[in-house]
C-alpha cells in the first residue's frame, strides 16, 4: 500500500516554507542554517518520492548529492558564522551590515 | 607652341648653378658662427659662380634642335607621370639671369649694409636660400616642382621681412605675407589636380602638348587656379596687401625679393603657361583686367605715400600690374620685356634708397629728408636714373618696355586696358618725381645726422653704379626697333607668332609711334603736376608745414588703402578667430565633452539606483530570493510551464 | 625568422630589466633605453618582411602569435623607433628610470600591434599598449582624471574591437588574415563588425566627436612620450583602416563613405580653427593633429589608388613633424617653465638652433613645399580629387591656409618678438638634443623631398585589393 504521491508533494510543501519562513524571520543565523536544511530535505522528499513514482534512480543519486553538498554547505556555513561572530555575546544576522551597497 | 621641352640630356652647370646657392645657405646656417663676416663674401662667391654658369648656360638654353627649344636634365621621378627635371629655355634663363646677376649685385651690397648686423651669417643664409628657391622655381619642368620653388620662395620672403624679428611689426608682416602666399600656394595646389586628373602628368611639356584638347572651360580652371597663384606672389588686387607692408624687411631684401625676382613669378608663370592663356580668351580678359586694376590701384596709393620704401613698393605693385596686363592680354615679350628692365631700375631705386636710409640712420620718412642732393649727390644722381626710367622717358630702358606693352593691350584688342596703361605712366611719373623732389630737393628737414663714407657705403656704392648702365641702356640695346630687335628675335622661337585673339581685330586705329606721343603726354603733365607742387621754389620755401598739411588733408580712402586690410579682417580673420573660440571654449569642453561627461554621470547615477538594494541586511537578500521564486512559481502556475 | 619576435620581445625585456637598476639612476636608464631604441630599430630593417608564428587557439576559431612587417606597417614601425629613441635620448624628467621604461613597454606593446599578423593578437596589443600611457598620465600628467578619461575612452573602443574580432573570427573561422588577401567578408554580421572596427578606429585616431580624450591627454603628458603617442599610437586606428578595414570589409568602407568624409573634413577645418586661438602650445599640436589626420581619414574613405599611397606618405609625414614638435615644445617648456603663448617669446635670439628646429617642424606640418607634409597632402589630394571628391578637397586647401597661420602664430610667438625680460635665459639646443631630433628633421626633408619608396610599397598592398569603382 503505498502513500499517494500527493501526500509527499503536500508535506514537502509545508516543510519548504517553513523553512522559507525560518530564513526570513529567525535572525539566528544557526536557526537559519537549520531552515535551509529544512529546505534541502523538502526538495530531497520530492526527488525521492518521484524517483519511486517513475522508477528513475536518478531522483536517489540527486537526493545523496543535496545530502552532500548540504553538508559541505552547514559546515561552511557553520566556520563563517563563527569567524564573524567569535568576538560578540549574542548572534544575530542583523548586527553584520558590512556587505551593504 | 611646338617649342617647348628642351632637349633631355646631361647638363652638369645647369645642376651646379642651380644648387651653389643652396649650398651657400647650408654653410651659412651651419657655420654662421664661426664665418661671420666671411659668410657675407662666401655667398657673394657663390651667386656669383651661378650667375657665371647661367652665362655658359646660353648656349644650352637657347639650343633647338628638332623642335625642342632648350635643356632638358631629368632629376628623379615619384611615379610615372610624377617626374620631376631641370628645364633651361629662354624663359628660364632670363630669369636666371636676373636672378643670379642682380642677385650677385644686391648680395654684395648686402655686405655693406648689413655690417654689424647682430645675425649677419643668418641674413646672407637666407639670401643665399631664396636664390636657391628661386631657382627652383624658374627651372622646374613641372608644376609640382613650380610650386615647390613657389612655396619656398615665399617661406625665404617670410624669413626675410621678419628678419629683425624683435619688431612685432616685422613678425606681423612676415605672417602676413606668408599667409597670403600660402593661399596663392593652394591656387596652384588646385591647377595641379585639375591637371593631373586631365593630363596624368605634371610635365609643362605634356600639359601644354595637351592644352587644346581639354576645352575651354576646363583650360579657364586652370588658369584661374594658376592665376590664384600669381596674384598673391604678384601682389595683384585683392591679394596685394602684404607687399606694402613686406617693406619691414632690410632694404636689400626689398631690392631683390620684393622688386626685382619673387614678385615677379607671377608675370613668369604666365609667360610660362601661355599655351594655357592663349586657350582661354576668358582667362586673358580676367588676368589682363586685374593686371591693369593693380597697375592703377598701386599708382594712385603711390601717390599717398610718406616711406621711401612704400612708395617703391607700391610702385613695384603698379609696374607688376603692368606686367600682368601685357602678358595677360597676349603681349607675352612685352610683359616679360619690363619683368627684365624693371628688374633693374627698381633694384637700382631700392638700393638708392638704401644709401639714404642708410646714411640717415634708418629714417625712412621723406618728410623728414629733403636737400639731400647736396649731401648725397651719387646717391641722387642713381635715384634720377631710376625715376627717369621708372616713368618711362626715352631713350631710358622703361619707356621701350612700357610702350610695349600699352600698344600691346590695343592691338590685342583691350583699350580701355589701353587708357588705364596710360593715365598709370601719368601718375607713376607723378609719384615717383614726388619722391624724388621731396627727399632730394630744398632744404635737410630732418634731424638725424648724415652718415656718408665708410667701407661699408664703398661696398655699397660699387653695385649700384654697376646697375645705373643695365638701367639706362639696356632697352633700347635690346628692344629698340620692333620685330626686328634682338629682344623679339630671342623671345621668337619660344612665344612664337602674337596668340590670335578668339575675335580678330582690326589693325588698331593708333599707330605704336602715336601711343609712344600719348604716354609722354601724360608722363609730362604727372612730372609738370610734381614739379609746381613740391619743387617751385614757392613750394621749397615752407616745406615743412605744406607737408604737414597734405598729410593732414589725404583722403581717408586713400590713407586708409581702399580699406582691403580691413576687409580681409573682418571677412576672414575675425569670424576664423571666433569660431575657434566658439569651439574651443564652448562647443568643445561643454557640448562634445559634455555627452562624455554626461554618460559618465548616468552610469553613476545608475550606479548609486543599484546600490541602494545592497543592504548588507542578510534577510533582506533572502527575502528578496523568495518573492524572485515566488514570481517564478506564479509565472509557471499561470501559464502552464514550458511545453 | 624568429628577428621581428626579438623587435617586439626586445624593448619589453628591457623595460622590465631596467627595473633593476637603482630607483634614482637617469644617466645609465636613458643610455640603456636609447641603445634598446636603436638596437629595435635596426632589427626591424633587419627583419624586413620575414614573419613568425606560432598556433593560439584552434577554437572557437582560428587564430596565431603571427608576427611580421606587412608593407605599410613596416614604415610605422620604423618610425615608431626612431621617435622612441629620440624621445628617451633625450628625455629630462624626475623618476627617469620609471619613465624609460614605460617609453620601451609603449615601444614594444606598439610594435606588437603594428606587427601583429593576427587580428586577436592585434586586438590584444590594441589594449595593452594603453597601459603604459595610462601610467604616463598617472605618474607625470597632473590629474588622475585625464588619465582615466583616455583610458576609458581608448579602452571602450578596444571592446568594439575585440568584439568585432570575435564576431569576425567566429564567421571566418580564422583572424590570422592581416597582410593576406582573402575573401572579402559581405552581408549578414559584417556591416557590424565593421561598426565595430571603425569605432575603434576613429576613437583612437581620433576624429571629431570622439576626440575630446585627445587635447587634456597631449598637453598633460610629458613631451617625449607624447612625441610617441602622437606620432604612432594616434596611427594604429589609420592603420587598422589601411591593412584591416580596406582589406577585409572594402564594401562597407565604401558604402559608408560619406559619414567619415564628412567627420574628417569637420576634424579638419574644427582642428584648424580651435588651433588659431589656443595658448597652450600643446594644445595647438593637439588640436592640429585632429586637423591633419581628418584628412587622412578622408583619403581613407575615398579608397582612391593614389589617395591610400598618400595616406602612408602623410601617416609617416605627420609622425615625424608632430613629434619633433612635442619634442621641440617639450625642450622649450623645461627651459621657460611655461608652455602659455602669452608669456613666451622671443627665444630665437638666445636659442637661434632651437628656433631654427621649431621652425622646420612648423614648417613641414603646414605643408611647405619640399618637405614630408606636402608630399602627403599633395599626393592625397590629387588622389580625391580624380576619385570625384572635390569639395573635401577644397575643404582641405581652406585647412591648409588655416594651418599655416596657426603654425606660423605657435612658431612666431614662442620664437620670434621681442626678447621677454621675465623669461630665464637658458642654454641654447644641447648637442644631445640636437642629435636627438636631427633624425626626424632629416627624415621630414627625406620624405619630403623623395617618398617614392612608401609609394611603392603601398601599391603592392592595394594591387590585391579590388579596384574602386
Amino acid at each position: 500500500m503505498s502513500v499517494p504521491v500527493g501526500d509527499y508533494v503536500a508535506l514537502a510543501s509545508v516543510m519548504f516554507f517553513i523553512g522559507v519562513i525560518g530564513v526570513v524571520v529567525r535572525r539566528n543565523p544557526l536557526v537559519m542554517l537549520m531552515a535551509v536544511e529544512l529546505m534541502f530535505n523538502a526538495a530531497n522528499l520530492l526527488l525521492v518520492a518521484f524517483a519511486r513514482l517513475w522508477v528513475a534512480n536518478a531522483g536517489h543519486i540527486f537526493a545523496f548529492i543535496v545530502i552532500t553538498v548540504a553538508a559541505a554547505e552547514a559546515a561552511i556555513g557553520l566556520a563563517i558564522i563563527v569567524t564573524t561572530f567569535r568576538p560578540e555575546k549574542y548572534v544575530d544576522v542583523d548586527d553584520v551590515r558590512t556587505l551593504h551597497g | 607652341m611646338a617649342h617647348v621641352l628642351g632637349v633631355s640630356g646631361s647638363y652638369p652647370m645647369l645642376v651646379a648653378l642651380w644648387l651653389l646657392p643652396l649650398a651657400g645657405a647650408i654653410l651659412c646656417w651651419t657655420f654662421g658662427p664661426q664665418l661671420r663676416t666671411a659668410a657675407g663674401w662666401l655667398v657673394c662667391a657663390l651667386v656669383g659662380a651661378s650667375f657665371v654658369l647661367a652665362v655658359l648656360s646660353w648656349h644650352d638654353g637657347t639650343q633647338a634642335v628638332s623642335g625642342a627649344l632648350g635643356a632638358h636634365q631629368p632629376l628623379f621621378s615619384w611615379m610615372p607621370g610624377f617626374d620631376f627635371g631641370l628645364l633651361l629655355d629662354p624663359l628660364s634663363l632670363l630669369w636666371t639671369f636676373v636672378i643670379s646677376g642682380v642677385g650677385f649685385l644686391i648680395v654684395v651690397y648686402s655686405v655693406g649694409y648689413m655690417e654689424g648686423d647682430r645675425a649677419f651669417a643668418r641674413f646672407f643664409a637666407y639670401m643665399s636660400f631664396f636664390i636657391f628657391a628661386m631657382l627652383t622655381l624658374v627651372l622646374s619642368d613641372n608644376f609640382v616642382g613650380l610650386l615647390v620653388g613657389w612655396g619656398l620662395v615665399g617661406l625665404a620672403s617670410y624669413f626675410l621681412i621678419g628678419f629683425w624679428f624683435e619688431r612685432p611689426t616685422a613678425v606681423a608682416a612676415a605672417r602676413k605675407a606668408f599667409v597670403i602666399n600660402v593661399v596663392g600656394d593652394v591656387g596652384m595646389m588646385f591647377a595641379v589636380f585639375l591637371i593631373v586628373a586631365n593630363v596624368h602628368s605634371i610635365g609643362f611639356g605634356d600639359t601644354f602638348a595637351a592644352a587644346g584638347t581639354l576645352g575651354s572651360g576646363l583650360v579657364f580652371a586652370i588658369c584661374l587656379a594658376l592665376f590664384i597663384a600669381a596674384a598673391a606672389k604678384s601682389a595683384q588686387v585683392p591679394l596685394h596687401t602684404w607687399l606694402p607692408d613686406a617693406m619691414e624687411g632690410p632694404t636689400p631684401v626689398s631690392a631683390l625679393i620684393h622688386a626685382a625676382t619673387m614678385v615677379t613669378a607671377g608675370v613668369y608663370l604666365v609667360a610660362r603657361c601661355a599655351p594655357l592663356w592663349n586657350v582661354s580668351h576668358d582667362a586673358q580678359l580676367l588676368v589682363g583686367t586685374i593686371g591693369g586694376l593693380t597697375a592703377l590701384l598701386g599708382a594712385i596709393l603711390g601717390m599717398a605715400q610718406w616711406d621711401i620704401k612704400r612708395i617703391l613698393a607700391y610702385s613695384t605693385m603698379s609696374q607688376i600690374g603692368y606686367m600682368i596686363m601685357g602678358v595677360g592680354v597676349g603681349a607675352y615679350e612685352g610683359g616679360v620685356a619690363h619683368f627684365f628692365t624693371h628688374a633693374f631700375f627698381k633694384a637700382q631705386l631700392f638700393l638708392g634708397s638704401g644709401l639714404v636710409i642708410h646714411a640717415l640712420a634708418n629714417e625712412q620718412d621723406v618728410r623728414r629728408m629733403g636737400g639731400l642732393w647736396k649731401k648725397m649727390p651719387f646717391a641722387f644722381w642713381v635715384m634720377l636714373a631710376g625715376v627717369l626710367t621708372i616713368s618711362g622717358i626715352p631713350p631710358f630702358s622703361g619707356f621701350f618696355s612700357k610702350d610695349e606693352i600699352i600698344y600691346g593691350a590695343l592691338a590685342h584688342g583691350h583699350p580701355w586696358l589701353y587708357a588705364v596703361g596710360i593715365v598709370t605712366a601719368g601718375i607713376t611719373a607723378y609719384y615717383m618725381f614726388r619722391l624724388l623732389f621731396i627727399a632730394f630737393l630744398g632744404e635737410y628737414r630732418g634731424d638725424a645726422h648724415i652718415h656718408t663714407g665708410g667701407t661699408a657705403a664703398m661696398i655699397m656704392n660699387v653695385p649700384v653704379a654697376i646697375l645705373v648702365a643695365p638701367t639706362v641702356a639696356i632697352g633700347g640695346a635690346l628692344m629698340f626697333g620692333g620685330e626686328a630687335s634682338p629682344w623679339a628675335h630671342y623671345f621668337a622661337p619660344l612665344f612664337g607668332a602674337p596668340a590670335v585673339p578668339s575675335t580678330p581685330v582690326a589693325t588698331p586705329a593708333i599707330s605704336e609711334g602715336l601711343t609712344s606721343l600719348l604716354v609722354l603726354v601724360a608722363v609730362a603733365i604727372g612730372l609738370v603736376i610734381a614739379w609746381m607742387r613740391y619743387a617751385t621754389a614757392a613750394a621749397q620755401r615752407d616745406a615743412v608745414l605744406r607737408l604737414a598739411i597734405e598729410s593732414e588733408r589725404m583722403p581717408a580712402l586713400l590713407t586708409n588703402l581702399f580699406y582691403f586690410d580691413a576687409a580681409i579682417d573682418l571677412i576672414f580673420v575675425r569670424p576664423a578667430q571666433a569660431a575657434g573660440r566658439f569651439f574651443g571654449q564652448v562647443l568643445d569642453p561643454h557640448v562634445l565633452d559634455g555627452a562624455v561627461r554626461d554618460i559618465v554621470a548616468g552610469t553613476r547615477w545608475f550606479g548609486t539606483l543599484v546600490r541602494s538594494f545592497q543592504t548588507g541586511l542578510l534577510r533582506a537578500y533572502a527575502l528578496i530570493l523568495v518573492f524572485g521564486a515566488a514570481c517564478f512559481i506564479a509565472y509557471y502556475a499561470l501559464t502552464g510551464g514550458v511545453h | 625568422m624568429g628577428l621581428v619576435l626579438v623587435t617586439i620581445l626586445l624593448p619589453i625585456a628591457a623595460a622590465a630589466l631596467l627595473l633593476l637598476l637603482p630607483r634614482d639612476d637617469t644617466t645609465l636608464s636613458r643610455i640603456i633605453g636609447t641603445l634598446v631604441a636603436v638596437v629595435t630599430f635596426a632589427t626591424v630593417i633587419a627583419a624586413g618582411t620575414g614573419e613568425w608564428s606560432a598556433h593560439w587557439l584552434s577554437r572557437p576559431f582560428n587564430a596565431a602569435f603571427h608576427f611580421g612587417a606587412t608593407p605599410i606597417s613596416f614604415w610605422i614601425a620604423l618610425l615608431l623607433t626612431i621617435c622612441t629613441a629620440s624621445a628617451i635620448a633625450s628625455c629630462r624628467i624626475d623618476r627617469t628610470r620609471d619613465f624609460v621604461a614605460l617609453l620601451l613597454a609603449l615601444e614594444g606593446t606598439m610594435l606588437g600591434l603594428f606587427l601583429a599578423r593576427d587580428l586577436l593578437v592585434f586586438a590584444f596589443f590594441w589594449d595593452l599598449m594603453l597601459v603604459p600611457v595610462f601610467f604616463g598620465l598617472l605618474g607625470w600628467g597632473g590629474h588622475p582624471a585625464t588619465a582615466w578619461r583616455y583610458f576609458i575612452y581608448n579602452f571602450a573602443g578596444g571592446l568594439t574591437l575585440l568584439l568585432a574580432t570575435a564576431a569576425f573570427g567566429v564567421i571566418v573561422g580564422t583572424t590570422d588574415v592581416i597582410g593576406r588577401a582573402g575573401t572579402p567578408l559581405v552581408g549578414g554580421w559584417a556591416p557590424w563588425i565593421y561598426a565595430g572596427f571603425a569605432f575603434a578606429f576613429l576613437v583612437k585616431t581620433p576624429v571629431w566627436p570622439l576626440h575630446t580624450w585627445m587635447p587634456p591627454t597631449y598637453s598633460s603628458l610629458p613631451s617625449p612620450m607624447v612625441a610617441v603617442v602622437s606620432a604612432v599610437q594616434s596611427k594604429a586606428g589609420l592603420y587598422g583602416f589601411l591593412a584591416i578595414a580596406t582589406v577585409m570589409l572594402p564594401a562597407y568602407v565604401r558604402e559608408y563613405a560619406t559619414p567619415l568624409i564628412v567627420l574628417g573634413a569637420i576634424s579638419l577645418v574644427y582642428g584648424a580653427v580651435i588651433a588659431l586661438v589656443q595658448n597652450d602650445v600643446k594644445r595647438i599640436v593637439a588640436y592640429s593633429s585632429l586637423s591633419h589626420l581628418g584628412l587622412i581619414i578622408i583619403a581613407v574613405a575615398s579608397q582612391q589608388q593614389l589617395a591610400l599611397d598618400g595616406a602612408l606618405v602623410y601617416i609617416v609625414a605627420h609622425g615625424l613633424f608632430s613629434a619633433t614638435l612635442f619634442l621641440v615644445l617639450g625642450y622649450v617648456e623645461e627651459r621657460e617653465g611655461t608652455r602659455a603663448l602669452q608669456r613666451l617669446g622671443g627665444l630665437g635670439w638666445t636659442n637661434p638652433r632651437l628656433s631654427g628646429a621649431l621652425c622646420i617642424a612648423a614648417l613641414a606640418a603646414l605643408g611647405l613645399p619640399g618637405l614630408a607634409g606636402f608630399a602627403g597632402e599633395l599626393i592625397i589630394l590629387i588622389g580625391l580629387y580624380q576619385a570625384g571628391y572635390v569639395w573635401p578637397a577644397i575643404v582641405a586647401l581652406v585647412a591648409i591656409v588655416l594651418a599655416s597661420a596657426y603654425l606660423l602664430r605657435l612658431y612666431q610667438d614662442v620664437m620670434n618678438g621681442p626678447e621677454r625680460a621675465d623669461l630665464p635665459v637658458r642654454p641654447d639646443l644641447t648637442l644631445l638634443e640636437g642629435l636627438a631630433i636631427a633624425p626626424l628633421l632629416a627624415a621630414l626633408v627625406l620624405v619630403g623631398v623623395y617618398p617614392t619608396p612608401l609609394l611603392t610599397h603601398q601599391n603592392l598592398v592595394a594591387a590585391q585589393r579590388i579596384a574602386p569603382p
